[in-house]
């Protein structure tokens, strides 16, 4: 697949509260040992693309200690790449921080390579999409744009804020606007964009001229809305598990939801691995008085306490008589012996010091920020 | 190019006495705790010591072991300044032949050290369990001004006639060296870690080798001819965690020994020491602990899915313990499958390994029980 540039695409995301205060999604921690962007990388190095890349809005500094030596998702570390996209002028001038400025920025890619398509992904959709049947379908019917979407029936809830389509009987974009959450029924973008390399190139240039502010979803819009530039948007439909992460609530709903077997087997499926930075930490241990249920531990854990219904990360210890329920712990945290949360999302590096005791509510968790001390 | 240590880890016997865990792969390759690799601790070791050259000697069933050490990547040992080395025997001109013993296989491959021109050469074990660095150990080689300098582990006494023995006088000058005594006068073991002065190492492997009665081996001819050439042997105590895991009974106890309950000062952490053991990550899911499960005293690593009951066990990746399933005092290695409902006790299951709906594994507790089937992926 080395006519395809693929870029991960962190512009668009949405905040997690203040989970995402200092750092991007892309690189805020899930389920104990991922990142968000793993899952859009996977499906790129899973789809069999070579040169993939990402498009960094701010915070690269966590992003970059996660992508580390940017190995961790290449097929063949000499012809395959993953390169960072950073758009300098952007930082001072955040209204014209957009995707389509930051390629333009480093445009080198567009004429360097000879691919003939870029795949965007955004690492705030967590799927296992397998992206070469949406390919090559584009390119069967010579499309020059193609979005993915999904449709649901919850979007009164679920996709607050993404691109809801409207799309006309031939299954081309007539129009789109942001999910207000007025409807239950709506076709989502999963913003997956296929767009070929000449289209993108006119975009860029002719964008320029018209707005620099614009991004490409805007530009999107408008195409679809003016029937721009001769072009027209293609929309396929996806229907497997796919997740929007837009908000603390969701961050601890879509999380709890993954200790369901269904879920979870939907997006952990056996031949699509989710690959991730590795840390080369023990595996997790458990103490003679653990209790430990519907869970996910990650490695380097010391379990000595209780832990019921909850998601711990990476290096986090409970010791003797502390309990955690329905709650979220990042990498690093310590539960002292006695103490008790419940309902909390607690960020990394923290302390919650012995016999105290926190009690978030079900619908209204506690988030306790990173390196505190409580 | 030179280098000041280039370390040679012998990784190519068989290991016999681990019966079917060592029947398609070396006993370097075994999966130890939960995650690990046996031989990840020699290469971490030497990734900690700052080591960049490193071979790995292989003989039996080595395609899997080969193809686990690659290039080094996973212990790092791929740096710009790295060699790293899978050497396998191999035809010559003057014919082809397996490796005769542990001091011909090093003296097959002097090519490779030739090429990578150290002063001292480390030779190590694969199959040895112990976290340290070699530092200390080439210091008092160079100190001393030591030929070759051995590593040497305290054992009680009444255990001493099975290792090859040491004696030494009051500054370490090791003055005796006995393989399996019948009456030992010392209790200091040699753990089959070595540091020679690479010029006195290519001599002495260049004269055992034209020599037809020799066994062509460290502990039987090298060293006992050094010492008869009043060469200096000097002994370093290595005071670590420290297992030679030979049998399935020693295999078990010390991945026992990992966990939490027993020895206070043993377990993952001290074992692992200060330096992380490197090894590879498998790409598992997290580790799921169910709504039915119960897990205490155990070591489980990621990519597990345990919907049973664990006690007292080490559990590696990809493993699935179902619902109503037991397991006590076992280790359950990658990608096991133990059914609902049936139970393993005292017991090392192997790889891939498929304990069938309500199977009873050594309930009656007859020692340390083995299966292993590959079954598991064809369910």
């Amino acid at each position: 697949m080395n006519k395809i540039i693929a870029l991960l695409n962190c512009h668009n995301s949405p905040e997690l509260g203040e989970l995402t205060s200092n750092r991007p999604l892309a690189s805020t921690s899930f389920l104990g040992r991922y990142a968000f962007m793993d899952f859009a990388m996977s499906n790129f190095t899973n789809s069999g693309i070579q040169n993939v890349n990402v498009l960094v809005k701010n915070h690269q500094r966590s992003l970059l200690k996660h992508m580390g030596n940017m190995m961790s998702w290449v097929n063949n570390t000499k012809t395959g790449r993953d390169t960072i996209f950073y758009n300098e002028k952007g930082i001072l001038n955040p209204a014209y921080n957009t995707d389509i400025n930051n390629i333009k920025e480093n445009d080198w890619v567009l004429y360097e390579s000879n691919a003939s398509l870029l795949v965007f992904e955004a690492p705030e959709i967590v799927a296992s999409i397998d992206l070469r049947p949406f390919i090559e379908e584009h390119e069967k019917r010579g499309e020059k744009i193609t979005i993915v979407y999904k449709e649901i029936d919850d979007a009164n809830k679920e996709f607050i804020g993404a691109d809801v389509l409207n799309i006309d009987e031939n299954g081309y974009l007539k129009d789109v606007h942001k999910n207000k959450g007025d409807a239950k029924k709506a076709k989502v973008s999963l913003q997956i964009w296929i767009i070929n390399r000449e289209t993108l190139v006119e975009m860029i240039n002719h964008g320029n001229r018209v707005d620099s502010s614009w991004g490409i979803a805007e530009y999107l819009a408008v195409i679809a809305r003016n029937d721009f530039l001769g072009t027209k948007i293609h929309c396929v439909p996806y229907t497997g598990y796919a997740r929007r992460f837009d908000s603390l609530a969701h961050y601890v709903e879509y999380s709890f939801e993954l200790l369901k077997r269904k879920p979870y087997e939907e997006l952990f499926k056996e031949d699509w691995p989710i690959f991730t930075r590795t840390h080369d930490t023990p595996p997790a241990i458990y103490g003679t008085e653990s209790d430990v249920s519907n869970s996910f531990v990650s490695n380097g854990c010391v379990v000595e306490g209780t832990v019921k219904d909850s998601i711990i990360c990476r290096s986090v210890k409970v010791k003797k008589g502390a309990k955690v329920q329905r709650s979220i712990v990042l990498s690093n945290c310590v539960l002292e012996e006695n103490s008790a949360v419940s309902d909390v999302v607690i960020d990394k590096y923290s302390t919650v010091a012995a016999r105290h005791k926190i009690q978030g509510d079900k619908d209204d968790v506690i988030y306790i920020k990173q390196g505190a001390k409580v | 190019m030179s280098t000041t240590l280039a370390a040679m880890i012998l990784a190519g016997g068989k290991g016999t006495r681990l019966q079917a865990l060592t029947k398609k792969v070396a006993k370097p390759a075994v999966s130890y705790g939960g995650k690990y690799r046996i031989i990840d601790f020699p290469l971490s070791n030497c990734a900690h010591s700052g080591i960049n050259a490193v071979s790995v000697l292989t003989q039996y069933e080595s395609s899997e072991l080969n193809t686990y050490v690659g290039n080094g990547e996973k212990w790092g040992l791929n740096g710009v300044r790295s060699v790293t080395s899978v050497l396998t025997p191999k035809q010559t001109e003057e014919g082809s032949s397996w490796y005769a013993g542990t001091a011909d296989a090093i003296y097959e491959n002097l090519d490779w050290l030739e090429r990578v021109n150290p002063k001292y050469v480390l030779i190590l074990s694969g199959d040895h369990i112990y976290s340290c660095t070699y530092n200390a150990m080439l210091k008092k080689h160079i100190d001393m001004g030591a030929d070759c300098t051995i590593s040497v582990y305290p054992v009680p006494m009444e255990e001493a006639s099975r290792f090859g023995i040491l004696v030494t006088d009051k500054e370490d000058n090791i003055v005796q060296f006995v393989e399996k005594p019948k009456k030992p006068v010392s209790n200091l073991a040699s753990m089959g870690i070595y540091i020679f002065t690479y010029s006195v190492l290519r001599d002495y492997l260049i004269k055992d080798h034209a020599l037809e009665d020799s066994d062509h081996d460290f502990g039987k001819n090298i060293i006992p001819t050094m010492l008869k050439n009043k060469k200096k042997l000097v002994a370093y105590t290595y005071n670590g965690y420290w297992k030679d895991v030979g049998t399935i009974a020693s295999l078990h106890q010390a991945n026992m020994d990992l966990l939490l309950s027993g020895d206070p000062e043993i377990n993952i952490y001290t074992v692992q020491g200060k330096n992380k053991i490197l090894s590879e990550d498998i790409h598992g899911t997290p580790q799921f602990i169910g709504k039915t499960a119960k897990v205490k005293d155990s070591l489980i690593n990621q990519g597990s899915i345990i919907l049973g009951e664990v006690d007292h066990s080490v559990i590696s990746g990809d493993v699935v313990i179902e619902e109503g399933a037991k397991v006590t005092n076992s280790v359950v290695m990658n990608g096991a499958f133990i059914d609902n409902d049936s139970v393993v006790t005292d017991a090392i299951i192997g790889p891939n390994t498929l304990i069938e709906k309500g199977e009873k594994v050594n309930v009656e507790k007859d020692g340390i029980a083995l299966v292993v089937n590959e079954k598991a992926g064809k369910r």
